[in-house]
């Protein structure tokens, strides 16, 4: 087997344990090893997407690249059959981008942590963890394995806002803490749901005795015991229930019987009990997104919370959101999907249009950021909801390209704070005249976030775009105005920077008195360069190579609408005629 | 005459035939005694020696029970008593209960201190009499052995609660736990008399007991069972039955307390268990739906007093009391289940109870005796200054609270995949809104047991100079919490042993 994912994601967990015994006033070392083990984690990360073969057929099981597959845990509980937990981590082409992004962010972060003073080791053991936990929750595809990384992002996460934050931090950490449990509660019913209903048929062939112990099974063999589950012809003692994401997605896999088969015909508050578990999956990874109305936390995590934590946050952390949808979301419940394809474009829509009115409203540079990620996040479910192809490459595009220009955002913002411990943008003037080169940095992160062409924000806002304005067509998903609506939304968000930018970098140079004292306005120094300059290159690279990207996309995406649309519709049509009886 | 004569030779033998199976309960019944008598001797040598004799007894029940051979499965005494795959490991635990409650009571200055003279023995003595207690709870399958059991372990617990007595807090505690524990006492044995009268007698594994009680007047019955259920959930401190918990968890001395949160709430447990393992039964479950349902609203009204009130606490010990209260209605939740099955799932989720209640208890100690804590708020930026037992009480309140990677987390999927099932077997609506409600409010646990940790690292003090933790305290934290990391990784080890002994 090869152990290229094991490694990705342990790296930092090995870097951890190297800081965790190095003595604490080693700051440098502590430094050097944190930065050391995200280096390593980027250089397998560019060597996995360089290896990735974005042609490959992506389709089921097969689809996956880098496959490692261990057996965790596996106990029988009487009658109820096995239970079993695998270590089961792959790549596909929505993986492969955030991964490369992780590994990006990760070193970015590093770098930008170097002038954390206090409890230096503390800091970057949290931090390496959080990187670890990250890339677990890219690379899963046994849900219980995402669960354990998507929950254990939380507490480096907690601590890291809660302790190195700004005046509010354990106010804001708290509710961020909270929130994204709630979410992932949510999560944790279906996945319980979903693992007491499906059985993966190579285990449950092995347990049959069909087929040896360690023998994988033949696709014939897999066809063969799924009919036979479907027929009732396997006793519950021989099933093997799994956490296999790819299992899950297959209906045949479903045991006849249970809560979440398609024809098990109950219904909870009206809606078929599988819509009800789709809701649930949805809220909590909206949470995550964040989409309005539950994007409350995001304001607060993001201005307490320290530079590189706030780069992570919206660079990486944003992202799992929105990569949970697809990977369990969508493919599992794909008729459910297919039903609330209306209500999920809307919702990003809504974050859309809401995300950029609350961004032109504030005060604070930061937090108007942390709004424009709300809205840019809004375009990644809009384009998740059109279910075409367009759509959704445009959706993990905009996933990708936000991450490099939300992390810039987000570092420029840290220049500002870092010299004069203010970020209000009323409280500067003319900051081009003192800082040209800072301002040359702020304008092209702008831009690339406002989506002007040449820049990766414009092919994903393209993408998203076509994807729904043809969708009423190819999909059948999506009224045609959503698309027009969000068409506002980048007319806003071109106003939001640009009014920004003319109130504090242009005109005669000013800054409120009061800061004066202590603020020390210089420009960028060369550490702000070797964080920002690389961004900036790959925000332009991806923006005029976009097959950079979708070469690596393209397959999954495809075989992924086909699974949903195809998926979907029929078992729409299955539910609707059970439920109208 | 002869024919009585023929009946009690026969009660002998099946005495005497049983008796092997009491094995542990007569070693821990003999050291005891041993204790009691060692009591006497005025030697500081002797006196010094008892917690390591009250260690040796239950240590050596500990392997009869791991090691020993598989006893006689099945009911003895004149079907009083059962000692099968269940009572064998929650022996194990209790046994497990009242080691650690040696272990942290040698830990614990003020009982060290002021048991070096008199009333040491009966300290650790009553602490094995209420382990014994403990067993027979577990085994009894009458209901007369059920009050008796109970009995012996309450008399126990309201001594127990008072051994520190010059404290006000305590004798306050102490009090009122005999008055509720009493009061409830009566109450159960009322209920059962009513059973009695109604079946003609106490032996609820007959099926004739359960027939009898469907011919009775609905009224009588539900009356009775009300009466003989409230004592069971006084005793594991569940809604509307709790009110006792936490004036006792504040008064008592903390090893105590543990055991408290541990041991009586496990033994209730296999009780009602054991209980309303008669349904399972398919003639009768039809005709006690209404009992699911019951045990439904009682498990809800626990798991929602237990978490919301614990919100309010701003004493460590009052937080854990309605810790407690909310875990005791984890369990009845898993119990609804109604099914040998699911019996698994209950047993290790008990055993991750036990490592992570004393896991934390011993922190809760360390912070009052040694750094005199006594509000949550105290508690700020203690984690600094102490920052190994720091960590491992957060790790202990993580798996209180059910995150990944602990083993609290692995107890309650476990839980909930069989109160999921069960829903899907029989389709009783009370077990998806208890689902649904028990994963939910995992998020309102959060925000209690984070407080702790969010003082102690989040909120910032002047001071920084480090407070030394002794040797023997920190490996104790680190014996509590690596079953909880191991439990998680590697569950099966536990799960696979337990079925073993139960099959």
């Amino acid at each position: 087997m090869n152990y290229t994912l094991s490694s990705l994601i342990f790296l930092p967990l090995l870097a951890a344990l190297i800081v965790l015994l190095l003595p604490t006033r080693m700051q440098r070392g502590i430094k050097a090893v944190a930065l050391g083990g995200t280096l390593l984690q980027l250089a397998v990360a560019v060597w996995l997407y360089l290896g990735f073969d974005g042609a490959a057929v992506a389709n089921g099981q097969t689809g996956y690249q880098f496959v490692e597959k261990l057996d965790w845990i596996g106990f029988s509980l009487g009658s109820l059959g096995r239970f079993q937990i695998e270590y089961f981590v792959g790549v596909d082409g929505v993986s492969i981008s955030m991964v490369l992004l992780t590994g990006i962010v990760g070193v970015i972060g590093a770098i930008s942590s170097w002038n954390i003073v206090k409890n230096v080791k503390g800091y970057f053991l949290l931090y390496l963890l959080l990187m670890t936990s990250v890339m677990g929750c890219f690379l899963a595809l046994d849900f219980f394995l995402f669960y354990l990384f998507f929950e254990f992002m939380l507490l480096p996460m907690y601590f890291l806002i809660g302790i190195w934050g700004g005046p509010k931090r354990e106010y804001a950490a708290l509710k961020f803490f909270i929130y994204t449990l709630i979410g992932s509660l949510f999560i944790l019913v279906v996945m319980i749901g979903l693992y007491t209903s499906v059985i993966d048929p190579e285990a449950t062939a092995q347990q049959m005795g069909l087929i040896g112990q360690n023998v994988p099974a033949s696709l014939d063999m897999v066809r063969q015991v799924q009919q036979m589950l479907q027929q009732g012809a396997i006793s519950e003692a021989d099933m093997v229930r799994t956490f296999s994401i790819p299992a899950m997605m297959e209906p045949a896999n479903f045991i006849p019987g249970s809560l979440l088969h398609v024809f098990s015909g109950v219904s909870l508050f009206d809606l078929p009990i599988r819509f009800v578990a789709f809701l649930l999956v949805l809220a909590g990874f909206l949470i995550k997104v964040p989409s309005v109305p539950v994007h409350t936390w995001l304001p607060d995590a993001h201005v307490e919370a320290p530079t590189p934590i706030s780069v992570l946050l919206a660079a990486i952390l944003l992202k799992v959101g929105g990569y949970g949808l697809i990977r369990i979301a969508y493919p599992v419940f794909p008729d459910a999907g297919a039903y609330f394809s209306t209500f999920v474009g809307g919702l990003g829509v809504l974050s859309i249009i809401y995300g950029a009115l609350c961004a032109l409203a504030m005060n604070d540079l930061k937090k108007l950021i942390a709004y424009s990620s709300v809205s840019h996040m809004g375009f990644v479910l809009l384009g998740l909801a059109s279910l075409t192809n367009e759509g959704v490459n445009g959706a993990i595009y905009m996933m990708f390209s936000h991450g490099l220009i939300s992390a810039m955002l987000f570092l420029v913002v840290g220049v500002i704070y870092d010299r004069a411990h203010d970020r209000m943008i009323l409280n500067f003037r003319g900051l081009a005249k003192r800082m040209p080169a800072y301002t040359a940095f702020v304008v092209i992160a702008f831009f690339a976030s406002l989506g002007l062409p040449g820049f990766s924000g414009f092919i994903a806002e393209l993408l998203v775009l076509l994807g729904s304005f043809s969708a009423p067509e190819a999909t059948g998903m999506l009224p045609r105005w959503m698309a027009i609506v969000a068409v506002i939304g980048l007319l806003l968000s071109a106003a939001y920077y640009l009014w920004a930018l003319q109130r504090m970098f242009f005109g005669k140079y000013w800054i409120f008195p009061e800061l004066r004292q202590k603020a020390i306005i210089s420009d960028l120094t060369k550490r702000e360069y070797l964080m920002l300059v690389p961004l900036a290159i790959l925000a332009f690279v991806f923006g005029i190579f976009p097959h950079l990207l979708l070469d690596k996309t393209g397959m999954t995406v495809t075989g992924f609408t086909e699974l949903v649309l195809r998926n979907g519709q029929q078992q729409l049509n299955i539910l609707q005629t059970i439920l109208t009886k | 005459m002869e024919e009585q004569a023929a009946q009690l030779t026969q009660a002998i033998d099946s005495i005497l035939a049983g008796a092997g199976s009491l094995l542990p309960e007569l070693l821990l019944a003999i050291f005891f005694l041993l204790l009691v008598t060692l009591d006497l001797f005025k030697s500081k040598t002797v006196k010094r020696l008892l917690p390591w004799v009250a260690m040796t007894g239950l240590f050596s029940v500990l392997v009869l029970l791991v090691l020993g051979p598989q006893g006689i499965d099945g009911v003895q005494f004149l079907n009083l008593l059962r000692s099968d795959g269940i009572a064998r490991y929650t022996g194990i635990l209790f046994s497990l209960t009242g080691i650690f409650t040696i272990l942290l009571s040698l830990q614990n200055p003020k009982i060290e201190k002021r048991k070096q003279g008199e009333g040491r023995g009966e300290y650790y003595a009553l602490i094995l009499m209420l382990v014994l207690g403990l067993n027979l709870m577990s085994k009894s399958v009458n209901l007369l052995m059920v009050f008796l059991a109970i009995e012996v372990v309450s008399i126990a617990s309201y001594i127990l609660t008072l051994s520190l007595k010059e404290e006000k807090r305590a004798v306050e505690a102490g009090l009122k736990y005999v008055l509720y524990g009493t009061l409830s006492a009566g109450v159960m044995l009322y209920g059962m008399s009513f059973f009695y009268g109604l079946t003609g007698s106490l032996d609820y594994t007959l099926v004739s007991f359960w027939r009898s009680l469907l011919d009775a007047s609905p009224l009588m019955v539900t009356v009775a069972a009300i009466l003989v259920f409230a004592g069971f959930l006084f005793k594991i401190s569940a809604a509307p039955f709790h009110f006792w918990t936490p004036d006792v968890y504040q008064g008592a001395p903390m090893p105590i307390v543990a055991l408290f949160s541990t041991g009586p709430k496990m033994a209730g447990i296999i009780v009602i268990m054991r209980f309303v393992a008669a349904f399972a039964d398919p003639t009768i479950v039809s005709a006690f739906a209404d009992v699911q349902l019951f045990l439904g609203i009682a498990a809800l009204a626990t798991l929602a007093v237990g978490n919301f009130t614990a919100l309010w606490q701003r004493s460590p010990r009052r937080l854990m009391a309605f810790s407690s209260v909310s875990h005791a209605g984890f369990l009845l939740m898993a119990l609804l289940a109604f099914g040998s099955d699911y019996t698994v799932s209950i047993l290790f989720y008990m055993t991750v109870l036990l490592f992570m209640n004393f896991g934390i208890f011993l922190f809760l100690q360390m912070a009052e005796e040694d750094w005199q804590v006594r509000t949550l708020e105290d508690f700020q930026g203690l984690g600094p200054r102490v920052p190994f037992a720091g960590i491992m009480a957060l790790l202990f309140l993580l798996s209180l609270t059910g995150l990944p990677p602990l083993a609290g987390f692995m107890g309650k999927l476990l839980v909930f995949s069989n109160v999921w099932e069960a829903y899907t077997a029989y389709g009783q609506p009370m077990l998806l809104v208890l689902l649904v409600v028990g994963i939910l409010l995992t998020g309102v646990a959060l925000f209690y047991y984070i407080k702790i940790p969010y003082h102690l690292f989040l909120k910032r003090n002047q001071t920084a100079e480090n407070l030394v933790i002794s040797l023997s305290n920190k490996l104790l934290l680190v014996f509590f919490a690596l079953p909880l990391l191991v439990l998680f990784f590697k569950p099966d080890l536990l799960l696979h042993w337990i079925e073993k002994l139960l099959a």
